[in-house]
């Protein structure tokens, strides 16, 4: 409202006077004087200028306030202890020969020791030996004597270092010799003279257990194996890349041959099961069809011949009702009744279930049987009257089964004689009475209804 | 009563070779009411219950019987832990009632019967109204396998009390009936294996025969005529 009013140049009402305005009153308009005297300069930072003039619009001081005393100390001090002094000093490595001066930072307090590091200066102990001694023992065709104090000298320089030793060799006094060489002559120095002397001078031999070991140097392996190793190093890429490939080769021939020699015992498994399972009806289904397979022990082969026969079965399936009658093939065996259990709490009228094997079909012609019988279907559960009624309904599944076997050997004759009519007639056959009788009444009609259904003899002859 | 020790460490703690048998009875028995209750159509009062059948104290092995009635009754899960194992509900319809009976062990898996609940008797006939104030009683006779029983059970199994000292008594009389089904089954069973023997006979016979009918078609179609032969 001020504002407005004062850039409209009206005179502020002062009719309004409250604590505030006495309070903050005239503040209002020296700020406003303030704010015009601090513009920011043309081409000045916001940031820059943000430093110098702070929200207060105050000025910043001329004078440094800061003493600086309040957030750094005139000295570290890290420790409680006092501090020890250190001295830029002389020092000898006893290590050395040449008594050679060094400098280094040492600590005032501890004066007059060996310089530590010496101590991990190893000598190594060059065996020696006398002219005679060489003569007796060290004699050898390939080295000369000079030729081997070269070598001895010239591992005592080189500290055993034998690559440097070989690169060190006098090549205008003596042939150039191999690392392998060099290395078989100084070990070879080394185990003839721990034989003969009894001083252990050479930490090519340790004792263990008090008795002498010698370090044995294989020339010849050292050999292959370095050469071995050459030559994997020196492989061009085309043979990395030909080795990768035989390898991944060799991998795909062995999964290729235990997928074989599984698919083989599937494969036999399976004929196995077929020629148990199916024996009776396949057999006879070859016979009649051709007379002309031989047993062969290819496994394909036989596999071709199994899905042959299952296809035929399948034919003469479909054939069955209209004509042939030829197998009468019908697995009889009763019930089996499941083994006692293991342990636990059960009831004794479970006993008396039908496995679940047992067909609906079957399951109702047994009870429409009990029923005949007058014995209930679910009768009190004794140990004893579980056995009886299993044993019975077992033997009940059995005669069915038998009925219905005989009744389609019946229908079987039947269909014989009607053929035997056919090619010879005036004459028949005579099926013995024995056999129809024990068919039931309903059962024998539809019989002699099919056989009328096959169809006059003549019939008969053409589509044989 | 010494409990034995000698067992293995997968054997359970059971007792080998050892089969406890308990017969038992279940069953209802139910009640008309004469008339169909107004408030809720209610007809029959009935009992369904699982009690011992000999003079014996179950609740030695018996932790608790569960009966599972109808959906229709308000908390159909009902629960008795103390003999005797009964409940009485009122209904007018019969359906399946689950019961299941378990021991105090817990490693003995409780066991299941299924009871039809029986209102009426069996020859429904639509006009002859059920007598009225007579019990009608539905039972079976069932037999508990207890096979190589756990240690605790052996020894619960063995300490039964009888629950009276006056007689202990069945509607239905279990004794009688087990004796006439035994001899009814043996009896039939003779029959049918002598019809077995004589089936097998006959069938010996139909094979013989359906051979010897095949040869003689053999025989006719080889002197024959060849013709039909070629065409074969």
């Amino acid at each position: 409202m001020a504002d407005i009013l004062d850039i409209l140049d009206i005179e502020q009402p002062t009719a309004e006077i409250s604590r505030d305005s006495i309070l903050h009153g005239d503040k209002v308009k020296k700020k406003y004087v303030t704010a015009k005297a601090v513009k920011r300069p043309e081409g000045m930072h916001r940031e820059v200028f943000a430093l110098l003039y702070n929200d207060n619009k105050d000025l910043p001081p001329l004078l440094p306030t800061d003493t600086g005393k309040a957030y750094k100390q005139t000295k570290a001090k890290l420790g409680m202890r006092k501090v020890r002094k250190w001295t830029w000093a002389p020092f000898t490595n006893p290590a050395r020969k040449d008594n050679a001066v060094f400098h280094h930072w040492k600590r005032v307090s501890d004066e007059a020791k060996d310089y530590p590091f010496a101590q991990f200066n190893k000598q190594v102990t060059i065996p020696s030996y006398s002219e005679s001694e060489y003569n007796q023992y060290l004699k050898s065709e390939d080295w000369s004597q000079a030729e081997t104090d070269h070598l001895i000298d010239l591992c005592q320089r080189f500290d055993l270092r034998f690559i440097v030793i070989h690169d060190r060799w006098d090549r205008a006094a003596f042939r150039d010799r191999s690392v392998e060489d060099l290395k078989e002559r100084y070990y070879g120095i080394c185990a003839t003279l721990s034989k003969v002397k009894t001083n252990p001078w050479s930490n090519t031999v340790t004792m263990v257990n008090g008795e002498k070991r010698i370090y044995h140097y294989d020339a010849e392996h050292e050999k292959k194996r370095k050469e071995q190793l050459r030559r994997l190093f020196d492989r061009t890429q085309e043979q990395i890349d030909e080795e990768q490939m035989l390898l991944t080769e060799l991998k795909k021939i062995e999964a290729r041959k235990r997928e074989r020699e599984r698919k083989t015992q599937d494969l036999q498994k399976l004929i196995s099961r077929a020629d148990s399972g199916n024996l009776p009806a396949t057999t006879q289904v070859n016979n009649n069809n051709e007379g002309t397979s031989t047993p062969s022990n290819n496994a394909s082969n036989i596999a071709r011949r199994h899905d042959r026969k299952l296809h035929k079965k399948k034919l003469t399936a479909q054939q069955r009702p209209i004509r042939t009658v030829e197998s009468v093939t019908v697995e009889w065996s009763g019930i089996k009744f499941p083994e006692a259990r293991g342990t636990g709490v059960w009831l004794r009228s479970q006993r008396m279930k039908l496995p679940p094997g047992v067909g609906q079909r079957k399951t109702k012609a047994i009870e429409q049987e009990l029923r005949l019988m007058n014995i209930d279907i679910a009768p009190t559960p004794t140990e004893a009257i579980c056995k009886h009624f299993n044993e019975l309904r077992s033997d009940l599944a059995l005669a069915l089964d038998l009925k219905n076997a005989l009744a389609s050997c019946e229908f079987e004759l039947q269909a014989l004689r009607h053929q035997y009519e056919a090619l010879n007639p005036g004459k028949t056959l005579t099926i013995p009475p024995s056999i129809c009788n024990s068919v039931a009444d309903g059962e024998s009609k539809p019989v002699g209804e099919i056989i009328d259904v096959v169809g006059s003899p003549s019939a008969l002859n053409t589509t044989i | 009563m010494s409990l034995q020790t000698d067992f293995g460490p997968d054997s359970g703690g059971r007792v080998k070779g050892l089969v406890i048998v308990k017969p038992i009875v279940y069953g209802n028995i139910a009640r008309y009411f004469g008339k169909k209750r107004e408030e809720d159509g209610h007809t029959h009062q009935w009992t369904v219950y699982v009690k011992p059948y000999a003079n014996e104290d179950m609740m030695a092995y018996i932790k608790k019987v569960h009966f599972k009635l109808h959906e229709s009754y308000a908390n159909p899960n009902r629960i008795v832990t103390k003999p005797p194992y009964e409940l009485t509900e009122t209904g007018w319809g019969e359906f399946e009632i689950v019961i299941k009976l378990y021991f105090h062990d817990p490693n003995e898996r409780p066991v299941t019967l299924y009871h039809i609940l029986k209102l009426f008797q069996s020859p429904v006939s639509d006009g002859a109204p059920p007598v009225i104030g007579r019990a009608l009683v539905s039972e079976s006779y069932e037999e508990i396998v207890f096979q190589e029983p756990t240690q605790l059970m052996q020894h619960l199994l063995s300490n039964v009390k009888p629950i009276t000292n006056g007689p202990w008594n069945h509607d239905t009389d279990f004794e009688d009936k087990k004796e006439k089904t035994l001899q009814k089954i043996i009896t039939s069973h003779s029959k049918v294996r002598s019809e077995i023997t004589d089936l097998k006979e006959k069938l010996h016979l139909a094979k013989e025969t359906i051979s010897k009918f095949k040869d003689e078609i053999a025989k006719l179609q080889n002197s024959g005529s060849t013709s039909m032969m070629t065409g074969l």
